[in-house]
């Protein structure tokens, strides 16, 4: 009984279907508020759905010079990562279907192996685009990853625990935006940059470079690269609203609360000017590294 | 074209003549090392359409709406500046109400250009909501143009000899109730691009272009207004109702990007200010003045300032009902060497934006283009035949 509950949960939820669902539900709703806010119409609920089946059923172009294990296995290790992160997260504000000691940790760094093999992907092509976008992207990861980790670990500091169901726990009695603001700023934007979403889109700017390091991905490839994406984003907003927006709580509160914090990033989205990517590495080398450093003094000083 | 430090074993990043960056086809290259662009490099003549050509095929009424079709956006201004040379040779001069009309709608024209503008620059930087804002209120003024000539593109408010719309009070009130709305849109637009800081970011100090280096280069319209160059022909030549009705030159000492934003959405203040003027003084009379069928033997030359810069027109006709040669030249080809020249020395994201800086047009600035070859400096001139039979042959090869 014990195995078919394991396999439900790879497949069905946490794990698998619900995560690709749910994910291209998340994308859904940031598209349609984005064009809400800039007054246009935005996609129909289904688009996402629809845009990603029709991706998958296309013939996949592997260019020439390519190394080509590389060029479609990568997708898939991306997408893996992701839903493998899943299992760890309390998605739908219920407890995380697995957990141990340190799997925030996993985690984040099973989301980063998303970007990674973006930039990778990016780098094992010829094309220009590509490898410019490869460059930023990777760029990307430097700037942000380091205070985006040090903004989780603050509350996880606060809970005397690295395990995200333990934080999330401890979150539940005390509301860890209110005790570490600054965190949760960084985090929020951070974010921000692990999605690429805009003002941080430099490494896809298509008046620029096209599509970055995806410019010579098509059918099945740019399709998994694109649900890792939307996994990623599901898988973000939980982490984030659980580890500061209350913990653990009954699914229709948590969703409430994932997408007021969709809803955040969306106004940010629409209101910020694309940085171009020394400016991000700048911005988050001088000001949000900062601002988590004086946030880990405070808990630190606070917990003495 | 111009060319500066290409060495063709560096990084080099093609943007055209199919790239999402640029909504016609024109061909640059930027040499870069890592982000920093070291070298640029132009290369033009993709949409060549052959008008001139066209335009001595067709008799000089018809030739109108050819000439209108040069460019999609500032679409009036080719036509009137066809039309005063036109007038200038048949020594006709258009009677004041039509002249007044034919400003008005310039002006509207300019207008939309510049709300146009303003929306593709904010894209190109990658500030989606400005481009879609600007796009909306844009629709106010194409409204205003549809209802005052009946069409939202070529107006086709011309004819020879005067115009062939009139404006009634109740078009000229809802002129006004239009105005009135884009004008305060126009301010909270001046509002953004000037206070946004991360708007500002993308924009100030970038692509400074100074006066000296602007007046070097032949840098005209509002291109060159940002850096101080006191060029609009609406004041130094003035054409149709200019002279009764006089435009200010809005002026930047800045020369950035944010200047040449700062100057086009200070213009459109002035184009509020003169419609306004013209609806409230418009001269009574006639439309259009009867004009010869045959216009007599000479050359004219027309200069007019379309809302990206001058647009220059020569006209030779040889007395029959078709003009003997006609010249038109656009202002972007003036413009384009200071992209090239600026683009140095920046980041490769600046690029775009500097390269809408000067909002260019290709298909209207493209005429033929000879191709030296790089290798061994061999230049092939077709004639038609030839071309024909080249094409025949080299459909029939890939049958095969």
């Amino acid at each position: 009984m014990s195995s078919v509950l394991s396999i439900g949960a790879l497949l069905v939820f946490p794990g698998g279907l619900s995560l690709l669902v749910g994910g291209l539900l998340y994308e859904w709703f940031d598209r349609k508020l984005l064009a809400l806010l800039q007054n246009r119409v935005g996609p129909r609920w289904f688009q996402p759905f629809a845009d990603t089946l029709k991706l998958l059923m296309k013939e996949e172009v592997v260019p020439d010079g390519v190394n080509r294990v590389l060029f479609q296995g990568l997708p898939l290790i991306a997408l893996a990562g992701a839903l493998t992160a899943g299992l760890y997260v309390p998605l739908a504000g219920l407890k995380p279907a697995y957990g141990f000691p340190g799997d925030l940790i996993v985690v984040l760094y099973l989301l980063s192996l998303l970007t990674v093999c973006l930039g990778l992907a990016g780098a094992n092509t010829l094309d220009r685009f590509s490898l410019i976008g490869a460059t930023r992207t990777l760029t990307q990861v430097f700037s942000y990853e380091a205070p985006f980790l040090l903004a989780l670990l603050g509350p996880a500091l606060a809970a005397g625990s690295w395990q995200i169901g333990k934080i999330a726990d401890y979150a539940g009695s005390h509301w860890m935006i209110v005790f570490q603001p600054l965190g949760f700023l960084v985090a929020l934007i951070g974010l921000m940059g692990k999605l690429e979403m805009p003002p941080f889109d430099a490494p896809e700017a298509h008046t620029e470079i096209v599509a970055g390091a995806l410019t010579e991905y098509s059918g099945r490839g740019l399709a998994l690269f694109r649900l890792g994406k939307a996994v990623e984003l599901v898988i973000g907003v939980t982490l984030v609203s659980a580890i500061y927006l209350g913990g653990l709580s009954n699914p229709l509160w948590f969703l409430g609360k994932t997408l007021g914090l969709l809803l955040v990033m969306v106004g940010l989205q629409s209101l910020l000017t694309r940085l171009r990517i020394d400016q991000t590495v700048g911005m988050w080398w001088r000001y949000g590294t900062l601002l988590v450093l004086v946030q880990w003094l405070v808990v630190i000083l606070v917990m003495r | 074209m111009a060319e500066t430090n290409v060495t063709p074993k560096r990084f080099t990043i093609p943007i055209g003549p199919q790239h999402p960056a640029l909504k016609e086809p024109g061909h640059f290259q930027f040499t870069v090392d890592g982000e920093i662009v070291t070298g640029a490099y132009v290369r033009l003549g993709y949409a060549h359409r052959g008008i001139e050509k066209a335009a001595e095929e067709r008799n000089w009424i018809q030739n109108l709406y050819l000439l209108e079709r040069v460019c999609g956006i500032c679409s009036h201004v080719h036509a009137l500046a066809y039309c005063l040379a036109v007038e200038k040779l048949a020594n006709v001069e258009a009677p004041p109400r039509a002249q007044a009309i034919r400003v008005l709608v310039a002006e509207l024209e300019r207008i939309h250009s510049h709300f146009l503008w303003m929306g593709v620059s904010a894209h190109e930087a990658g500030f989606d909501t400005l481009f879609m804002y600007s796009w909306r209120d844009r629709e106010t003024v194409m409204d205003l143009l549809e209802g005052l000539t009946g069409n939202r593109v070529n107006y086709s408010a011309n004819q020879l000899g005067g115009v062939k719309c009139d404006v009634d009070a109740a078009q000229a009130d809802s002129i006004r109730k239009g105005l009135e709305f884009l004008e305060e849109r126009t301010h909270h637009y001046l509002n953004v691009i000037s206070h946004d800081t991360s708007f500002l970011q993308r924009t100030r100090g970038i692509g400074v272009m100074t006066r000296a280096q602007a007046e070097v280069m032949g840098a005209i319209g509002p291109t060159a207004r940002a850096s101080n160059v006191a060029r609009d022909l609406r004041v130094e030549a003035p054409y149709a109702a200019y002279k009764t009705f006089p435009v200010k030159v809005v002026l930047d000492e800045r020369g950035d990007l944010e200047a040449r934003f700062e100057v086009r959405i200070k213009e459109l203040f002035e184009s509020f200010r003169l419609i306004r003027e013209i609806l409230e003084a418009l001269p009574e009379g006639e439309l259009v003045a009867r004009m010869p069928r045959r216009i007599p033997a000479g050359e004219a030359i027309m200069r007019l300032e379309a809302p990206r810069g001058e647009v220059f027109y020569y006209i030779r006709s040889g007395g029959g009902d078709k003009p003997e040669r006609l010249k038109v030249r656009t202002p972007t080809i003036c413009n384009l060497t200071s992209v090239v020249r600026l683009a140095v020395g920046h980041q490769l994201a600046d690029v775009p934006m500097i390269l809408a800086g000067i909002d260019p047009c290709f298909s209207c600035n493209d005429r033929m283009v000879q191709v030296t070859a790089a290798d061994n400096g061999s230049e092939k001139l077709m004639t038609w035949e030839e071309l024909r039979k080249y094409g025949i042959d080299f459909y029939r090869r890939q049958a095969k």
